[in-house]
């Protein structure tokens, strides 16, 4: 083989480099990283969520088909519609608070500092404020609670708790210390959201603030006595 | 200076023929091709470097060109096959290499203009 000139080389030799890098850019890669351990396991983490997602919609298409096969046989005439609608007024009152409901759960008194204090100590600490019921509503409810009452004033998604000075205000009525909570539920796991160390209940107890809690077989909750009425909000679509 | 022009020249025209030519291939294998041109590149900058130092082998540039960029591809194809990232070899040699080559182009082409000073 003779020897051409290098320059001429080099030259073609660049060219195809660069034929290999524009093709190479291109194809617009999405940046290689090498996979790690904690990639794996987010990736895990990921398929797992999304396969728990799909069982869930399965579930779903389950309880459509259900339905629709009871509404293939109210077509048909086999089932009789009353009779399907009350039941369904019923389910829808129960979980709007329109009927009293009975079960298992937990009775929470709380009541302002009964001790003694001198004269000029801070009054605010000792007593119990708005936010304290709401910081146990919600406990209750992140324990699974299914009905709360505070001083039988049923305590639904639209409840407003409102400070008044020393009374607070739940449904547009007023409430004075002590208040008494209610809540039906699994009692062990409601006890354990207001009494563990570390939850909101435990903190008030620091305050010197009365706060008894009592596990009961049988708890009472009266039904919400107001009315709903939406004057801004509308339905949209046909689907519940 | 003229020969790393050649390249640059050579390199920019490459790129134009590579965006006006319809042609791609599977992405599967852009990590071997991205490591054979890493090693194609080393060849050519030690390509200017022997041209400079005026012992510039047809043959070794051609066999380096062509199989530096293979046993990349190979290393970084074994790698992806056996779970480790061999290719790192490759990258790691042919880089420093290349910042070498680069580094000797320097030196030779300052002091060629120092002597013609």
């Amino acid at each position: 083989m003779k020897n051409p000139n290098p320059k001429i080389i080099l030259t073609l030799f660049s060219i195809m480099i660069g034929v290999f890098i524009s093709t190479q850019i291109k194809m617009k890669l999405e940046t290689i990283t090498p996979i790690t351990i904690r990639s794996l396991q987010t990736m895990k983490a990921e398929i797992n969520a999304l396969n728990n997602e799909i069982a869930e919609l399965n579930n779903i298409i389950k309880m459509k088909e259900e339905e629709l096969a009871l509404l293939e046989n109210i077509a048909k005439g086999d089932d009789n519609i009353i009779n399907i609608l009350l039941e369904d007024i019923k389910y829808n009152k129960i979980h709007s608070g329109k009927t009293a409901l009975e079960g298992p759960g937990i009775i929470i008194k709380m009541y302002d500092n009964p001790e003694e204090r001198p004269f000029g100590y801070d009054l605010n600490e000792d007593v119990i404020h708005d936010v304290d019921i709401l910081n146990i509503i919600n406990d209750l409810r992140i324990a699974g609670a299914e009905a709360i009452s505070i001083n039988n004033e049923r305590v639904l998604s639209t409840s407003e708790i409102k400070c008044g000075g020393p009374i607070i205000r739940i449904n547009g009525r007023s409430s004075a210390t002590p208040f008494v909570i209610k809540a039906i539920g699994d009692p062990k796991v409601l006890y354990a959201a207001v009494n563990a160390p570390g939850t909101y209940g435990d903190l008030l107890k620091i305050y010197n603030i009365g706060f008894e809690t009592s596990i009961e077989d049988s708890i009472y909750i009266p039904a919400y006595t107001g009315d709903f009425q939406f004057r801004y909000a509308k339905p949209l679509g046909k689907d519940d | 200076m003229i020969n790393l022009f050649f390249a640059l020249i050579g390199i920019l025209i490459g790129v134009v023929i590579g965006f006006l030519l319809p042609y791609t291939y599977d992405t599967t294998y852009s990590l071997y091709v991205s490591v054979a041109i890493l090693a194609c590149l080393d060849s050519v900058f030690g390509g200017i470097r022997s041209n400079l130092e005026n012992n510039f082998n047809i043959r070794i540039f051609l066999s380096g060109f062509f199989g530096n960029a293979i046993l990349a591809a190979f290393l970084a194809y074994l790698g992806d096959r056996l779970g480790v990232p061999l290719y790192y070899a490759a990258i790691f040699t042919f880089g420093g290499r290349l910042f070498e080559n680069f580094a000797k182009i320097r030196r030779i082409l300052l002091f060629r203009g120092k002597k013609s000073n």
